[in-house]
């Protein structure tokens, strides 16, 4: 006997017991529009394919990885750098979450601009919603299991939310944290969810989606014109896969599983090059020398925090996530008939445009974070060669202080430190030597008053300094009601 | 599966009939299995909410003889929570910014800053304390200095014993629950 | 035929596994991380915490030229770890050392002291130069020393000249810089800026250890008691 009939006849066996390869089969050949055998389909399936990667690697992971607050920088060292292998399967699963996030994404904006969501596929529309929080889930717990100091802080960001909270928001820390404070128990109760709860959520939620979709069939290629009516629609989709379908295997998946190999690649080629996403240092709030910043798919929320109005910031931080959660839900019920093509949903197609415009805008801020002091600026920036030759003494000391006093940490010269603050290259040509004095002394602006922190003589020396910060060709500012002394006046034409 | 359906049927056509057995037992298994829930579930939540209930999470922790806190200068102190496990490790080093204004005349603040929690660090030069997530700056009283903070460091509660600064510690501070 | 393929996958399976100790994603113990009182690298030490102020390199920054040869010939060990350690005093240098509030390690210290002298020192310290520290001088003889060696080029009365504009008599500048800082600066000069040290005043006429000490005490004796300004708190 050949193995190949062994094998014919253990399946045989098998089935005569089990009864699936009736249904499996049924639903591997279930009609799909010949239309939608198209590539812009094949992207809910690839971020199926990377879950499974995800759920091999985090397996992988789990079976080295100590979830214990004391241990579990240690362990994710030992990870990268003595478990043979050990920085390969990281590196696949940090990279596997960008991937599915990006897969997840891309898939929703595809259902979205193709109005797939439309009668009768709410339901698929609104578990596809879940799964998006499940996987943003995921990250976030993830993150917060590469327990380093960006893990710890990050904890500290999502306590201080929640502390927002009216009347409870004390009680709502201490059940997010399971303690008073980011210990132990904070790491185990993460753990418990990224390991245990939100996987779960995942299984039952891609089995929902995936029976919906066998259930009500692949949505058709929308055509211009042809409008969405509750009572009409099931027929012509009937007669449509009828007339003009195919089996969805192997003619509508053999584009899925090109894409899948591809993406799959890609996926380990980026882990082989990229290598594991972190730790950084270890999680010990003692060590304070830390700045502190979320993995790229929150880096859009710290922005938003740093943007916001601070007295709008309490009511957004709280309902801000609802209402937007809410929305998405919503969507099927609120345009669940109708067009589908996007060449007739002007206004869909811009909510999505303006969408992934801001948060990527918002991302691109977070990668250098212009509204935070640059901690290390004034001791470890230099102040250019330029503004150092030719000055007087004074204003020499002017420029030590401008370091020392951490002017650097807020405010840029020639390009380099921080930018909270205006660059100062140029302050000469904006403000006369009083009003340096004044911005300084009292602050304003944003700028903090450093009447208190500086002695007079701190203060002329800065203001001798950057009374000198204008362009060779350009005179300094001064008060029109003062009239120019006349040496100004023969230099001018 | 048929065959167990149809025998309802004739009870269901004869509503004069009393309960039969089987629909009462069938109520009776749902109550009981309604109560049971209840009886279990009622731990678990328990369980999983303690974290929520009141306990004396604070309590006094000494900072370190006086001597090490130069007047009017902003230094770190780093202390052990006091309410740990053996298995917190590092993660229980909290830190603290202690000034000495004079004599016996303290501030200790949380590390935390009172936007996002932030770990705010005190340049002595300046004299300020600056965040290093959303840009918040403070003075060295802890009052807002700018930024979007939207109140002044928060304290620890402390006092001085046998030539030792003591605070009272054990949660993270938030707007929901400062310190003091 | 099959099994030759077979045969063929696992091989490359194992070339695989056995080269990923070669790929570029793999860590290196370089990118281990490290807490910041581990960091042993000077030149990670120098440019976090002492470029900004003194320059990249150690010249050409706003504050002193700690890679002036003669500088680093003349201040010992213990005067160097002693300024990193606990700041200058009546300067903007900072105290670094933890017990000062800083935030370096003695050992770190010792590393950033060590790393100067091996970079900067060249030989030893020459004869007859006159001492980094120091005092007694008198403010009368200072002011003929000033007017000789001086004057050429920061003006007669101090205020400067072309040469080398701006006040070295300014109550402002002289707040702001110690008498050990003017005497540094005297000895030792700022190679980078054009200073010349104690032996180019002019060249061929050094100055004693007495007359660096009688023009210190000269500026010194300039410096007010009060910098007015009702605006910011005097010390």
């Amino acid at each position: 006997m050949s193995l190949r009939q062994i094998a014919r006849d253990v399946g045989a066996w098998l089935d005569h017991r089990l009864g699936l390869s009736g249904p499996i089969i049924e639903a591997a050949e279930h009609p799909v529009p010949r239309s939608s055998a198209s590539w812009w389909y094949v992207f809910g399936s690839a971020a199926f394919a990377v879950m499974v990667l995800q759920f091999i690697t985090g397996l992988c992971l789990a079976t080295v990885y100590a979830p214990s607050a004391d241990r579990a920088w240690q362990s994710l060292l030992y990870l990268n750098y003595d478990q043979p292998l050990g920085w390969f399967i990281r590196a696949m699963h940090g990279w596997g979450s960008n991937f599915m996030i990006g897969l997840v994404c891309i898939h929703m904006a595809q259902v979205f601009l193709f109005g797939a969501y439309k009668y009768p596929r709410e339901l698929t529309w609104v578990a596809g919603v879940v799964l998006l929080l499940a996987t943003l889930g995921m990250a976030f717990t993830g993150q917060v299991l590469r327990f380093d100091q960006d893990a710890y802080w990050g904890l500290g960001i999502g306590a201080a939310i929640a502390g927002r909270t009216p009347f409870i928001g004390g009680r709502v820390v201490k059940m997010i944290l399971g303690g008073p404070i980011i210990a132990g128990e904070t790491l185990s109760r993460f753990f418990t969810l990224h390991v245990f709860v939100i996987p779960g959520l995942l299984i039952a939620f891609v089995g929902l989606h995936l029976f919906l979709v066998l259930r009500l069939g692949i949505n058709e290629w929308p055509m211009p014109g042809r409008l969405v009516k509750r009572d009409t629609y099931l027929a012509q989709y009937h007669e449509l896969v009828s007339k003009d379908g195919e089996p969805f295997f192997p003619f509508a998946a053999q584009k899925d599983l090109v894409f899948i190999g591809l993406i799959i690649a890609a996926l380990v080629v980026t882990a082989a090059v990229m290598g594991p996403i972190g730790p950084n240092g270890e999680p010990d709030p003692a060590i304070i020398e830390t700045v502190p910043r979320p993995d790229f798919f929150f880096l859009w929320l710290f922005s938003v925090f740093a943007l916001l109005p601070p007295w709008t910031e309490t009511f957004l931080m709280l309902t801000g996530p609802v209402a937007a959660i809410g929305l998405l839900f919503l969507v099927p019920f609120i345009s669940g008939t109708g067009e589908k093509s996007y060449r007739r949903r002007p206004v869909s197609v811009m909510i999505l445009v303006l969408s992934f415009m801001t948060i990527g805008i918002l991302i691109y801020l977070g990668t250098y974070s212009p509204w935070s002091p640059h901690m290390e600026a004034w001791s470890s920036v230099p102040t250019p060669v330029d503004y150092v030759s030719g000055r007087t003494p004074l204003e020499l000391q002017g420029a030590v202080l401008i370091q020392a006093k951490q002017c650097r940490n807020c405010h840029a010269l020639g390009g380099q430190g921080g930018m909270r603050g205006p660059a100062l290259d140029r302050t000469a040509t904006r403000l006369t030597p009083d009003q340096i004095v004044r911005q300084i002394v009292q602050g304003g602006g944003n700028m903090p008053a450093y009447g208190r922190n500086l002695t007079p003589a701190e203060v002329n020396a800065i203001v001798a300094f950057l009374a000198t910060m204008h362009p060779a060709h350009q005179p300094p500012a001064r008060l029109a009601a003062r009239p120019q002394r006349p040496e100004q006046t023969d230099a001018s034409p | 599966m048929s065959e167990a359906v149809k025998p309802l049927q004739p009870s269901e056509a004869t509503p004069e009939k009393p309960v039969s057995r089987r629909v009462f037992l069938l109520k009776l298994g749902i109550l009981l299995n309604a109560i049971a829930a209840a009886l279990f579930a009622v731990p678990v939540i328990g369980y999983l909410a303690s974290p929520m209930r009141k306990f004396a999470w604070m309590s006094w922790i000494s900072l370190g003889p006086l001597e090490n806190f130069p007047e009017s200068q902003t230094r770190l102190a780093t202390y052990r929570n006091p309410y740990t496990k053996p298995w917190d490790g590092m993660t229980a080093n909290i830190p603290c910014w202690v000034r000495r204004e004079h004599g016996d005349n303290f501030r200790v603040f949380a590390i935390n800053c009172t936007h996002l929690g932030c770990p705010v660090r005190w340049f002595p030069e300046s004299e300020l304390f600056m965040c290093p997530c959303h840009g918040g700056v403070f003075y060295s009283d802890g009052e807002r200095a700018s930024g979007p903070p939207p109140r002044a460091l928060y304290q620890y509660s402390h006092k001085v014993e046998n030539g030792q600064l003591w605070i009272k510690a054990g949660q993270l501070p938030t707007l929901g629950e400062p310190l003091a | 035929m099959r099994m030759r393929r077979i045969g063929a996958a696992a091989v490359l399976a194992l070339v695989f596994v056995a080269a990923c100790d070669g790929l570029p994603g793999k860590p290196k113990e370089s990118d281990r991380p490290l807490s910041p009182w581990q960091v042993k690298s000077f030149t990670v030490l120098f440019s976090g915490n002492c470029a900004g102020c003194h320059g990249a390199g150690g010249r050409f920054g706003a504050a002193y030229e700690l890679a002036n040869p003669t500088f680093q010939a003349l201040v010992d060990d213990a005067a160097l770890t002693g300024i990193v350690s606990q700041g200058m005093a009546g300067t903007a240098m900072p105290p670094f050392a933890h017990k000062y509030g800083g935030f370096l390690t003695d050992a770190q210290i010792g590393i950033l002291v060590d790393g100067m002298r091996r970079r900067w020192r060249v030989g030893a310290a020459p004869p007859n130069a006159p001492p980094l520290a120091g005092g007694g001088g008198d403010p009368a003889r200072g002011a003929q020393v000033f007017a000789r060696s001086c004057a050429p080029c920061h003006g007669a009365d101090g205020e400067g000249s072309p040469k080398a504009p701006g006040s070295i008599v300014d109550p402002s500048y002289l707040t702001l810089v110690s008498d050990d800082a003017i005497r540094t600066l005297i000895v030792a000069g700022r190679t980078d800026l054009g200073h010349p040290d104690w032996r180019g005043y002019p060249p061929g006429q050094p100055l004693s250890a007495q007359q660096v000490a009688d023009v210190v005490a000269w500026m010194a004796a300039k410096r007010p008691r009060f910098v007015p300004g009702s605006y910011a708190r005097n010390p």
